[in-house]
């Protein structure tokens, strides 16, 4: 058996940095990588596609170059540093297992060879091994697992097997030119995008086209063909009719990948919690929590290939029992420098643990990322660090001196003017970060103070992978938003019976969080997502209401001891916190001041759901928008069509303001009684698409707006996010159409109209999407261009009431 | 639902323009030149200003509603304005007249401005009326769907015609070639077909109708036919009665019957697609009017400026 200091399983930036390093240094190592070539995932992007190399700050120190280009380009580049270092990869070596521990782990692979390591790195990465069909002649030459370029292929018969996205995407790029074949094991295609199982079924039942499709089929085997037909092959199905034999020329499987994690885990490996989002914990030098098993790259965390480069090189050097510091400490020491002290980047990490009980469970490693992620600000005494009604969803942790928290409305007489300090190791802001809306407060700063602002995603990224931290903010935010929205003024000991019996309730949209007729034994605080009330009126039910995030449902029935009034629904998928109705109705006994409120709100509630009643048209406008998702939005465009002359003018206001392209179709989207919702980004409470953004480019500034920065790297993850379809792909250009040109002489573009880039600008396509105008004074151009004053853009919230007082 | 041009800041223009109005009105109304009022007299250089100032104010709006990024109010504001102060400038120009009029630029002037003022009264009914029409028409149906429905449907059509039997085949491809969409100005104004297209569809529609008639009526008849040839043929004719016995009358009758739903479908679609055509032209024909009046409007008021102070 073949034996080595250390083995290297994956060959993706992090895995290709460690074997070169490794090479470089002289130490005996394998590359196993199971593909036939370097670099997998990078690999399968598309021809051409332009591969960034963010974060820009961090240094490179990698044997092998890495700078932003095509993806032939890095590829070629990598080869090449592969050979110059006369690096020991070895192809087509699929790990099946590894066992064992420093010194002495033993990998098995595929073939059933073994390779002895005294070290193994692990850099598989996250996307996991294309799954095979297990059926016999699944690795014949013509039957593949991937699909480059649908146009390589003509006049062949080619089964595609699948019934998800990609499958779906080749069929229809194959039949093009080829006879097709679709195996789908079910009877329909539910797993694939409405638009693409809505084009198969198209293609499948239009004669025209030569696409079949085999329902509730498998494959049993595949066999090559060589009795000199035309055919290289020969398919076995097994169908609800029983056995089917077809001819072909070539099988594409589209079955999905197998993820990472039950082979990861097979190893010894153990992840901090279920969520499809969590890493095996590390520490600072990588090691997992099987001695001699470090992890790097994707699969740690890192997604960056950057930062999995540097890994790479800093793991051979911690095996080799070398220090090194890490490639971001200079970055770090920059952050630092409002800290006194900050210089000892490991002594301010360490400071700040010690300090900031929330970030004390988490590794060294996760800690460093955080605080790339993040901001340390040393503000003036009294400098507001945001406003209420601001939507900022950064979360700040106080590291010295204190804070003031002022919350409600400042402008607003009937909120009591009180003020709640924070002092050293708290943290704040965790509200809007959970409701996804706008601050609830205005925090000003104390004297002395510094603070660490964090963005939304990191600290998300957190909660996902350390449950500590998870249940920290949590538990602070049932707290404080029990405080702010039903008992200001109550401590957080009058409070604990409550707190004590509060759950966190999930619902999908649609659900019912309770029904009218219900005895009601609890009240409802919704933390995030929106519901609707509504209730039976002439045998058909009337929604009367929508309540966003951060008020409450159900004082009625306790208020009043009755049945439930009205039933409550969620219009978007939606938490809320259930608080028990007994332990509530003690806490307005004991505190009259939470009593008076809730009544208050009981009685504002009772008198608006009358008038709604008696206006049924508002109502069905509202059930209109809450289907089309209005109900998660912040701000959403509508157009009255009893006002819209179908000018475009908006559109054209958007394209002009926007280097040419418009990020707004009016004629597209639903139409209720006037009230039209054309495709236009409705800036979510969660916005769908900040899902999966690689380089972290979707943001969302103080006034609302989710826009995209110039870091977008174009991978289209977010347009595919959007179930709205709000977001494409686009190529802003610099040029101008000029007025009076086009209006005197005719020649040149019309102001407005969509426009190409110039040549030197290039042609790299960048997601685009509304940012609300944000750079310019004045609000969002479309509105301001539409002549008739069709076009508006509000918050649900404003349009429900708007809507509600009208008619 | 909310603010229109027509109510924009409470009428906002809709007063400033009556005030202009009863202010030009009260002063023409006051003052009582040597020899009537006319262009010529204070009063009316001071009203003629104003109404030439008005006119490049509304000229401007042009201009304006084009600058997208441009924060000089809002174009719903300035199209208040250009409405309320454009109707108010048939007040103004026609005191600054003081109902002298002749054949000469100056009423050129005068009768180009009144155009365009009517041709813009026109559009701000058509602004008023249509868009609703529009979206009652459309019922959440876009002009690409319903092309794309009709495309579909002609294509079910044709395919099916071609089952029944070679002269339906020919008769509904005729029948589809001839029916338009859109069409030139007038076709699109008048939202509707040329009347042959409509003639055919309907000749379409009823030789359907006859065939099948005839056909039901003669059902049981060439049914016993059929069956007969059947039963007397050879073997080897099997497989050429198998394929008539197919194309037996009582499908050709379902066949049909189902060709006459998809052209009735159609026709529906088209009508209201053109109906929706017709909109649209009519939302825009107006500005054809309107702009290049406007200009000729420019040109004879600049030279009625002109002419003014040279003659002096």
């Amino acid at each position: 058996m073949e034996r080595y200091r250390v083995a290297i399983v994956g060959s993706g930036p992090a895995g290709l940095s460690a074997a070169c390093h490794a090479a470089e240094l002289g130490v005996s190592h394998v590359l196993l990588e199971s593909a036939p070539h370097c670099a997998n995932t990078i690999y399968r992007y598309q021809r051409g596609k332009h591969v960034m190399a963010e974060p820009a700050v961090l240094p490179l120190r990698a044997p092998l170059p890495f700078d932003a280009g095509r993806r032939e380009e890095i590829l070629t580049a990598w080869d090449q540093a592969v050979n110059d270092h006369r690096t020991n990869i070895r192809f087509n070596a699929t790990v099946q297992s590894i066992a064992g521990e420093r010194g002495d782990f033993t990998l098995t692979l595929a073939d059933g060879a073994t390779v002895a390591a005294e070290h193994v790195v692990l850099g598989i990465g996250v996307q996991g091994n294309l799954r095979k069909l297990g059926r016999p002649g699944e690795d014949l030459p013509f039957v593949q697992y991937q699909l480059d370029d649908p146009e390589a292929y003509s006049d062949e018969t080619i089964v595609v097997v699948g019934a998800g996205d990609a499958a779906i995407e080749n069929a229809l790029g194959l039949v093009e030119q080829n006879r097709v074949i679709i195996v789908n094991t079910r009877d329909e295609f539910t797993r694939a995008k409405d638009a693409n199982s809505q084009a198969i079924l198209q293609a499948i039942d239009d004669d025209n086209v030569d696409l079949e499709c085999f329902y509730e089929s498998t494959v049993d085997r595949i066999d090559a063909l060589e009795d000199g037909s035309d055919y290289s092959g020969q398919l076995t199905l097994d169908t609800k009719d029983g056995k089917a034999e077809v001819p072909i020329h070539r099988l594409i499987a589209r079955i999905g990948a197998i993820p990472p994690r039950a082979f990861v885990e097979s190893c010894g490996v153990r992840f901090p919690s279920d969520e499809s989002a969590a890493v095996p914990e590390v520490t600072a030098e990588y090691e997992s929590n099987v001695p001699g098993l470090y992890i790097v790259g994707a699969l740690a965390g890192y997604p960056l290939i950057k930062q999995a480069m540097n890994q790479g090189y800093e793991v051979i050097e911690y095996i080799e029992g070398r220090e090194v510091e890490p490639a971001d400490t200079p970055l770090l020491r920059q952050k630092f420098a409002a800290i006194p002290g900050g210089d000892d980047v490991p002594a301010t990490l360490a400071l700040i643990q010690q300090r900031v009980p929330m970030l004390a469970p988490i590794t060294q490693l996760q800690l460093r990322e955080f605080l790339l992620d993040s901001e340390v600000h040393a503000p003036a005494e009294g400098e507001v660090l945001f406003r209420y009604k601001d939507y900022s969803n950064s979360i700040y942790s106080i590291l010295e001196g204190e804070v003031e928290i002022q919350p409600g409305n400042p402008d607003d007489p009937k909120t009591p003017r009180t003020s709640i300090p924070l002092g050293q190791g708290q943290f704040f802001g965790e509200m809007s970060l959970i409701s996804g809306r706008r601050r609830s407060a205005t925090v000003v700063a104390g004297r002395n103070c510094i603070v660490i602002e964090s963005s939304r995603r990191s600290l998300l990224t957190l909660m996902y992978s350390v449950e500590g931290v998870r249940r920290v903010v949590e538990e602070s935010f049932l707290l404080r938003a029990i405080q702010s929205q039903i008992a200001p003024g109550c401590s957080t000991d009058d409070l604990s019976e409550v707190v004590g019996t509060a759950t966190v309730e999930k619902f999908a949209a649609g659900d019912t969080v309770f029904r009218e007729g219900d005895t009601g034994d609890c009240l409802q605080l919704i933390r995030r997502g929106s519901v609707t009330i509504s209730r039976e009126i002439g045998g058909r039910e009337i929604v009367l209401a929508y309540v966003p995030a951060g008020q409450y449902v159900g004082e009625m029935a306790l208020v009043s001891d009755s049945p439930r009034s009205a039933t409550v629904r969620a219009a978007v998928a939606t938490e809320t916190v259930r608080l028990e109705g007994t332990a509530f109705k003690r806490l307005m006994e004991q505190h009259p001041d939470v009593r008076r409120r809730v009544r208050e709100v009981y009685k504002e509630r009772l008198t608006e759901d009358m008038d709604m009643a008696n206006r049924t048209q508002s109502g069905n406008i509202i059930s209109f928008l809450v289907e089309q998702g209005v109900g998660e939005a912040t701000d959403v465009l509508l157009i009255d069509e009893s006002l819209c002359i179908r000018c475009d003018y908006c559109e054209s206001a958007c394209a002009s303001t926007h280097g040419g392209v418009s990020r707004l179709n009016r004629e597209a989207g639903p139409t209720f009684a006037n009230v039209h919702v054309p495709t236009s980004c409705r800036h979510c409470e969660h916005p769908h698409c900040m899902k999966e953004c690689p380089p972290d480019a979707i943001h969302r500034n103080a006034n609302g707006e989710v826009y995209i920065d110039d870091t977008c790297i174009g991978c289209g993850n977010c347009e595919k996010n959007c179930p709205y379809g709000v977001i494409r792909m686009g190529t802003e250009t610099k040029r101008r159409p000029s007025l009076w040109t086009w209006l005197l002489t005719g020649l040149g573009p019309e102001p407005g109209a969509e426009l190409k880039p110039k040549k030197k600008e290039g042609d790299r396509k960048k997601a685009v999407k509304c940012d609300m105008c944000r750079e310019l004074d004045g609000g969002p151009a479309c509105v301001r261009a539409c002549p008739t004053g069709a076009a508006l853009r509000v918050s649900p919230e404003a349009f429900f009431e708007m809507s509600g007082k009208d008619d | 639902m909310h603010t229109s041009f027509l109510t924009h800041m409470n009428f906002r223009w809709l007063r400033i323009a009556l005030l202009v109005t009863a202010g030009a009105v009260a002063v023409y109304a006051w003052h009582d030149p040597i020899g009537g009022p006319n262009g010529g007299t204070w009063v009316g250089y001071g009203l003629g200003g104003l109404g030439a100032a008005i006119i490049l104010l509304l000229l401007w709006y042009g201009v304006r509603k084009r600058r997208f990024a441009s924060n000089a109010g809002t174009v719903r504001g300035w199209l208040s304005a250009h409405v309320y102060l454009g109707l108010a400038l048939i007040v103004i120009a026609t005191l600054h007249t003081g109902f002298q009029f002749g054949w000469n630029i100056h009423t050129v002037a005068y009768a180009l401005m009144i155009a365009v003022v009517l041709s813009g009264l026109y559009g701000v009914y058509a602004y008023r009326r249509y868009p609703v029409q529009m979206t009652a028409n459309r019922t959440g149906v876009s002009p690409q769907a319903m092309l794309e429905e009709i495309g579909s449907l002609e294509q079910q059509a044709v395919e099916l015609a071609d089952r029944i039997d070679d002269s339906t085949h020919q008769i509904v491809l005729r029948s589809l070639r001839n029916s338009a969409i859109g069409g030139g100005v007038l076709a699109q104004l008048r939202g509707g077909r040329p009347k042959k297209s409509e003639k055919a569809e309907a000749r379409t529609e009823a030789m359907l109708e006859e065939k099948n008639r005839t056909l039901v009526a003669s059902l049981d008849e060439i049914k016993q036919r059929e069956a007969d040839r059947i039963m007397r043929a050879e073997s080897t004719m099997r497989f050429v009665a198998g394929q008539l016995s197919e194309a037996q009358p009582g499908q050709q009758v379902a066949r049909i019957r189902e060709l006459m739903d998809l052209l009735g479908r159609r026709r529906k679609l088209v009508q209201r697609l053109n109906q929706d055509i017709q909109h649209r032209a009519l939302l825009q024909i107006w500005l054809y009017f309107h702009v290049p009046l406007s200009i000729a409007l420019l040109a004879a008021l600049s030279a009625h400026i002109v002419a003014v102070f040279a003659y002096w």
